[in-house]
């Protein structure tokens, strides 16, 4: 083990939940101000955490104690590893080279799995139906999920994040795969909201239906992780999106010539501020500005309008490259 | 896919809020100690929302204009009046009060030597701030002063 | 064989209900295969209490029944106390109280598109609908002296005179309203996705609505022409041509499904507007009540002997209360009341079996239900099914009311 292994180890998890907390309450302020509200300051979100973490973590009568237990605890080490996977700006992701796109894909469908799973085991009707809905979203967003993935793979030759993320997408496409991954980006646009359990895909937590649904058990330090890994997950998907279809630097942009540590700041903060920009746009905007579909609508939008979607752009970008 | 309700989103995020912040903006850390500092007068909290002319707050009881016609007993549909038989006044529980204003109708007050017209012992102020922890605390009962003085 | 279905219950407390009431559904993945609905946890025996009172104290009572329609319940009992007494009103305190209850409708009107918005997931349409819908309570205070519990009516006429500043204040809201309301039209009926909600579900057909005897907007939707204020007119609304807002007026045709029912609410709220401005522009001068004095009111009902039935049409539907004075108290002998919801609430059942679980929230909020209007009954059985008694009841109310005190330390 290097001296960076164990500073990656111990600093990733902290800068990523750290970020994720902080654009959760960038969040909550701004859909509050969309409605009229004032909002929670910024660092209610920690406030939250803190709090879950000194209240009792209560496991109900008919649950399955170590499967209830364990679910949470898995969501939340796969949404940190997930944060290694991710290169932030200019810097390296810390895991580059041992995994790629795919693993990504397998992580974030980790975390949606282990709720399921924490909401088939809780024995609550309520957390069962959640469970049930999750289910049925997760096999219907995956697949357009995958198929933009796939996209990334034929115009790369590659399923690297690094080797994306040193070129841009835009800069190496013609006309007609520009138009391709265009499509994509839409197509994954409406695969944030769903992924990430937002509305008006939040159908397996729908509140006014089935009570928050997988986490109606859940409380105490188990809520804590899973809030904790939802606002990783949220930053990472975000990020993830930034990577792939938004990759300018200010170098690249402004033909900036720093060097040293005042190029890592200057790119740091450009990628944090890209991060945030497309949060507000693809998060917090949509969530605030539409209703909760039926799970049956979900599906259907998903396996039809958005497949055909990203699959028109896959063949446009196949068109291209062959 | 933008809809009407994403611009209407949009617009309101430029307006300001809508939120009257009483008393304070956010919750404080410790309310004890900011209810400190306003009595102290260090920190001003933001004023409630004024209310209209002819607002029906807490009742206010003035024992002299009392005559004792025990027709506010009679009206009150929350039964909030206790009538006093060795003072033949009134006592007013607010936190039984529904503020529907009746007693302030019906009563038929005390003309003062020199004035031209009655004036009600019952009035309806313009108070509303009046939680309290203990129902029967002095803030929430009005009573001729003697009742409390003897204890009746 | 493995379990398939699932027993979900919704309520008494839920987050879908605003109102304990209870909806037991066996589902079978989203489906519903079986539903049942239970009432019954918010009985007050409001209508004893009323009984044991006088006429004056029975009537803000009543404006305690329903927590939204604080006008509509006094309304329907001012109406059938006065025809029990054999008084009128005078013509400018029938005015009045006609401006009053369409405020009231139009608040009523807004909070439901706001819980419903709030149903499908929507908060942020609640927020806006309810941002608008302080105008309203506003002048409703500044009228009255209240946001909500008006405390305005009177038999035999109203409490308050309106003022020149109250008029003014009406006529700026109104034309407030006419652009809310528009707004609101574009917003609610356009928006794909409260479509996507709301069409085809809690869908009643005119046979249905009929079989079911649902009232208010709830049968107008359906595309039934009826409503207290066209079918038996009272006070103001016997002047002018109130019509049933139906959908088929508007569309062509009623499918008296959620969707429909939206558009009757945001066309009724303009409907309101007409009435307020009909009622300004022609507001008769003169005095506020019939009998001024109310102790005088008082002794007229003690010497009454009479029974009467008064009707008005709630924001929810039609409110009914029956009176019987007899001649010996001041205050109603018998005092019976029925409430819109009452009726609304039987198409739950038919209405929930088949659909999704998803759809549960929208047939419970779809016709603004309100459950404290309803419970005019309790029945309390031990767990071998034999019923208790009051006596035994209070009995043991008493007790559990001492021990609590001695174990809490409560001052008497």
């Amino acid at each position: 083990m290097t001296p960076e292994t164990i500073f990656y180890a111990i600093g990733m998890p902290i800068i990523g939940v750290l970020l994720g907390l902080v654009y959760k309450g960038i969040d909550r302020r701004v859909s509050a101000r969309m409605t009229s509200r004032i909002g929670p300051p910024i660092r209610q979100p920690f406030w939250d955490v803190g709090k879950l973490l000194l209240k009792e973590t209560v496991v109900p009568e008919n649950a399955v104690r170590w499967i209830f237990n364990a679910m949470p605890i898995l969501a939340f080490a796969s949404s940190m590893t997930l944060l290694l996977y991710i290169p932030f700006g200019i810097l390296r992701a810390p895991l580059e080279g041992y995994g790629d796109l795919v693993v990504i894909l397998y992580l974030l469908t980790l975390q949606a799995l282990a709720m399921a799973i924490g909401g088939f085991a809780s024995g609550s009707p309520f957390s069962s139906v959640g469970a049930q809905r999750e289910m049925v979203l997760m096999m219907s967003y995956e697949m357009p999920f995958a198929i933009v993935i796939t996209g990334f793979a034929l115009i790369y030759k590659s399923f690297s994040l690094s080797t994306i993320a040193s070129t841009p997408v835009w800069s190496i496409v013609g006309p007609l795969g520009g138009l391709g991954v265009l499509l994509l980006l839409i197509a994954f646009l409406w695969v944030t909201p769903a992924e990430l359990a937002k509305l008006p895909f939040d159908i397996a937590e729908a509140e006014t239906e089935i009570a928050e649904g997988m986490l109606a058990e859940y409380s105490g330090r188990n809520l804590a992780l899973f809030y904790l890994s939802d606002a990783v997950r949220g930053f990472a998907m975000i990020a993830l999106e930034v990577v792939l279809f938004f990759p300018f630097t200010l170098s690249y942009l402004f033909g900036l010539n720093l060097s040293g540590a005042a190029l890592y700041i200057a790119e740091g903060l450009w990628f944090l501020f890209k991060v945030l920009v497309l949060y507000i746009l693809a998060v917090t905007l949509v969530r605030t500005s539409f209703a909760r579909f039926r799970i049956e609508q979900a599906s259907r939008i998903f396996w039809v309008y958005v497949n055909i979607i990203a699959l028109l752009g896959v063949i446009l970008i196949w068109a291209e490259v062959m | 896919m933008p809809t009407k309700a994403m611009f209407l989103m949009i617009k309101q995020m430029l307006q300001r809020p809508f939120t009257n912040p009483f008393p304070v903006k956010h919750a404080p850390k410790d309310v004890t100690s900011l209810v400190e500092k306003i009595q102290k007068g260090e920190v001003k909290i933001h004023p409630p929302v004024p209310v209209p002319e002819g607002f029906r707050g807490k009742l206010h009881y003035d024992p002299e204009r009392c005559i004792g016609c025990r027709l506010c007993i009679t009206v009150c549909p929350a039964n909030a009046m206790e009538w006093i038989p060795e003072l033949r006044k009134i006592r007013h529980y607010v936190s039984r009060c529904m503020f529907c204003a009746l007693c302030v109708d019906v009563c038929p007050g005390k003309k003062f030597p020199g004035e031209e017209k009655a004036v009600k012992a019952l009035s309806m102020s313009d108070e509303f701030l009046i939680a309290d922890y203990d129902k029967y605390s002095d803030n929430l009962i009005e009573e001729p002063p003697e009742a409390k003085e003897k204890g009746i | 064989m493995a379990k398939t279905t699932y027993y979900i219950p919704v309520g008494p407390i839920h987050p879908a209900l605003k109102e304990p009431i209870r909806v037991e559904a066996e589902v079978e993945g989203e489906k519903i295969v079986k539903v049942d609905v239970k009432r019954g946890f918010a009985h007050r025996g409001i209508e004893y209490m009323g009984m044991k009172r006088n006429a004056i104290q029975t009537l803000y009572l009543s404006e305690r029944i329903c927590g939204i329609c604080s006008i509509s319940h006094p309304y329907a009992f001012v109406i059938g106390s006065e025809k029990a007494l054999g008084i009128e009103a005078p013509p400018r305190a029938q005015y009045i109280r006609t401006i009053i209850a369409e405020l009231e409708r139009i608040h009523s009107h807004i909070l439901w598109l706001g819980v419903i918005a709030h149903e499908i997931g929507f908060d942020p349409l609640l927020f806006w609908t309810w941002k608008g819908r302080e105008k309203v309570l506003d002048i409703l205070e500044a009228i009255t002296g209240n946001r909500i519990n008006y405390a305005m009516y009177m038999i035999g006429g109203v409490r308050r005179d309106l003022k020149e500043s109250h008029i003014k204040a009406l006529r700026d809201m109104i034309t407030y309203y006419w652009e809310f309301t528009e707004h609101m039209k574009e917003v609610f009926l356009s928006d794909p996705v409260y479509k996507a909600r709301t069409r085809g579900v809690a869908q009643l057909s005119k046979e249905m609505a009929l079989k079911l005897n649902v009232v208010g907007p709830t049968a107008r939707a359906a595309g039934i022409r009826m409503d207290v204020r066209q079918d038996i007119p009272y006070d103001a609304y016997a002047d002018m041509d109130v019509k049933a807002i139906v959908p088929q007026d508007i569309v062509g045709e009623a499918r008296g499904d959620a969707y429909d029912i939206t558009m009757v609410r945001l066309y009724e709220i303009e409907q309101s507007l007409d009435i307020i401005e009909f009622c300004l522009d022609n507001l008769p001068e003169g005095k506020i009540l019939a009998i001024p004095n109310y102790v005088a009111l008082l002794n007229k009902i003690k010497k009454t002997e009479g029974e009467a039935i008064g009707a008005h049409e709630a924001p929810r539907g039609e409110v009914i209360h029956y009176l019987k004075y007899d001649g010996t108290r001041d205050g109603p002998a018998v005092w019976k009341v029925i409430a819109p919801s009452y009726n609304n609430i039987n198409s739950w059942a038919p209405l929930l079996l088949g659909a999704e679980v998803a759809d549960i929230p929208v047939v419970v909020a779809y016709i603004d239900p309100c459950m404290c209007c309803n419970d005019r009954v309790a029945v309390v059985e031990d767990s071998s099914g034999r019923l208790l008694d009051y006596s035994y009841l209070h009995k043991k109310a008493v007790e559990k009311t001492r021990k609590l005190e001695k174990e809490l330390g409560v001052r008497r």
